[in-house]
């Protein structure tokens, strides 16, 4: 890794992890970290371990070696101590029940509310649910069962719950599929303007590369479940795609801009 | 918002007591609602009958119908409540205890007591129950065993159908059971479409405190419900103790639906449909659904069991045909309603 390493900086810090979902690996001896602001993405061909990566990290593998969030070890820590730490986006998933818009971000409060239901939600909680919502542009829409939302609306609902939880890193399991391009870009900015607020990063798996580059700072390329390159994205050398992915993918990109050019 | 959850809370409690005076009140005598109403308040109250109600009503109220129609709604509550707690924790619409085998094995456990005319001292009144729950229990486990299996990753449409086929499989012994063994064989029958003619104030007094035990117990995990109904995954990473949660809420399922089991058959449905119909109303949020559907599931039982001791008297059509009959129709009207409005 080319970047120098600022104890005080690091967020999130991954060290010799192993997971998988049988007794072979998956993921194999991986050590990487992420610093404050900083926007990680995980690249890599079908099958590379780039989900279960983010699986591991937040817990919901059974893992070898050690994940820390500055400075804490989250082995050990309870559900709800590990998850004021770190959050996991996922991808679109339907829902079947049909609750409120509101009602779904507030339980992204859950992680900060006393154990017992009978105590409610403080003031404080329905404040930071209120800037949540109107910082994806929800707000309006509070009364809505989101069962009647659209993907992308779906979507921002989602990543307000995840804000809300005011986690320290946000895991992205590709959280722009099945959205239309003009939501992708909507919400990469929101993720990209929430990574730049203090004590914050962001670790993503995104399939689309181009949309990865567009907000990533930092790209780890990962092969058959180890790392086969960490760099910041100005120093990466795309070509290391093209034997990464078994194809041109460098000569893929340029034929796609030409059909646009024209 | 809150002044209408409320308001509709009160109506649902207001239907529920209508329903108990109309349970109370008729069968082969009417007995009118205002002598309902004094005899439960002079009886609640420590005081003596006055001259002036009729002590046959009293007994035929104390011995045989009040008796009645609480089992039916503790019954119909617990069921209902077990059903909302399934559905979410297997984020499936189509999850139930009946559907899940848990009924059936509840059933199992019960009819295997009735042959073998088992007894155990201690016991006593809770033997019953206590096996049913067990065997409700285990049949939680097996379903689940057999599921991880078939599944690693324990997809819940693996679940349901392992559910369905043990299910399935139970009731098959039940029939064994009671082909084999003619003179238990009309109990048996009874047992496996449900009935509420054992009517016994020992029954109540063991459901009700379990019922309400569970109740609050649900209560409390009313967040972790709600989150839960987002998947796994999500769950999880949103701090729920996913394990703890979901085996603490089956433990609470197989123990309500055991002891209903125990003491009124094997009913089916009110617990796929009562979920539908109060979250059609309340929203989907578990602090109203859970209390709600104890309400609706309750009164929806008694007016089950009374439609089923009054329309071909002196016959009792059994109560699991009733709450099909009744609550399949109704179930389209309302779930069909929504599609219309919804869009």
């Amino acid at each position: 890794m080319d970047f120098e390493r600022k104890e005080e900086m690091c967020m999130l810090e991954v060290t010799h992890l192993s997971c998988g979902y049988t007794d072979v690996p998956v993921v194999k001896d991986v050590s990487f970290y992420v610093e404050e602001g900083q926007r990680l993405c995980v690249l890599g061909p079908n099958g590379c371990g780039k989900t279960t990566l983010l699986r591991g990290l937040v817990g919901l593998l059974p893992v070898t070696g050690s994940v820390k969030v500055q400075g804490i070890d989250l082995e050990g820590l309870s559900a709800r101590e590990k998850s004021r730490r770190i959050a996991l986006m996922s991808q679109l998933s339907t829902t079947y029940f049909a609750y409120t818009v509101y009602e779904t971000v507030m339980l992204g409060r859950y992680v900060h509310q006393k154990r017992s239901a009978f105590f409610g939600e403080t003031e404080e909680d329905r404040r930071i649910v209120r800037e949540n919502l109107e910082r994806v542009g929800m707000f309006q829409w509070k009364d809505r069962p989101i069962t009647e939302l659209s993907g992308g609306q779906l979507q921002r609902v989602f990543l307000a719950r995840v804000f809300v939880q005011e986690p320290q890193v946000i895991l992205l399991d590709e959280p722009t599929n099945h959205l239309d391009l003009k939501y992708q870009l909507e919400l990469i900015e929101m993720m990209k303007e929430w990574a730049g607020e203090e004590q914050r990063c962001v670790v993503g798996v995104m399939h689309d590369i181009n949309l990865a580059l567009s907000f990533a700072d930092h790209i780890l390329l990962m092969e058959d479940g180890a790392i086969a390159a960490c760099e910041s994205v100005k120093d990466f050398d795309l070509s290391l795609l093209n034997s990464i992915y078994k194809m041109d993918v460098c000569g893929f990109m340029q034929e796609s801009l030409q059909r646009w050019r024209q | 918002m809150k002044n209408k959850t409320m308001l509709k809370i009160l109506l649902l409690a207001t239907a529920a007591g209508i329903a108990v005076l109309l349970g109370i009140g008729i069968g082969s005598v009417f007995i009118p609602p205002v002598d309902i109403l004094a005899i439960l308040g002079n009886r609640l109250l420590g005081r003596g009958n006055t001259d002036a109600v009729n002590p046959i009503y009293v007994s035929l109220i104390m011995d045989m119908r009040l008796p009645r129609v609480l089992l039916a709604f503790l019954v119909g509550a617990a069921l209902s409540a077990s059903g909302t707690v399934m559905q979410s924790i297997l984020k499936n619409p189509l999850a139930s205890p009946f559907g899940m085998g848990i009924s059936a094995g509840a059933g199992l456990g019960a009819a295997v007591i009735i042959v073998s005319g088992a007894t155990a001292g201690i016991l006593g009144i809770f033997l019953l129950p206590v096996v049913s729950f067990l065997s409700g229990l285990l049949t939680v486990v097996l379903v689940m065993g057999i599921a991880a299996r078939i599944d690693r990753g324990l997809s819940n449409t693996t679940i349901i159908l392992v559910g369905m086929v043990i299910s399935l499989f139970f009731s098959a012994i039940m029939n064994l059971l009671a082909t084999i063994s003619p003179s238990y064989a009309q109990r048996i029958n009874l047992w496996q479409l449900g009935s509420f003619s054992m009517k016994e104030w020992s029954s109540i007094w063991v459901l009700l405190p379990v019922t309400i035990i569970c109740l609050i117990g649900f209560q409390c995990a009313a967040r972790e419900l709600d989150i839960m109904t987002f998947g796994e995954e999500q769950a999880q990473s949103m701090g729920v103790n996913l394990k703890r949660s979901k085996w603490m809420l089956m433990l609470c399922v197989a123990v309500l639906t055991g002891t209903a089991v125990a003491f009124a058959g094997i009913i089916g449905f009110v617990d796929l449909i009562t979920p539908h119909v109060v979250r059609r109303f309340f929203g989907s949020a578990h602090r109203r659904v859970l209390p709600a559907s104890a309400l609706f599931g309750g009164t929806f039982m008694v007016l089950c069991d009374l439609a089923a001791r009054t329309l071909t008297p002196p016959r009792e059509i059994p109560i699991g045909s009733i709450t099909a009959l009744i609550g399949v129709p109704f179930f389209i009207y309302i779930y069909f309603g929504k599609k219309k409005s919804g869009q």
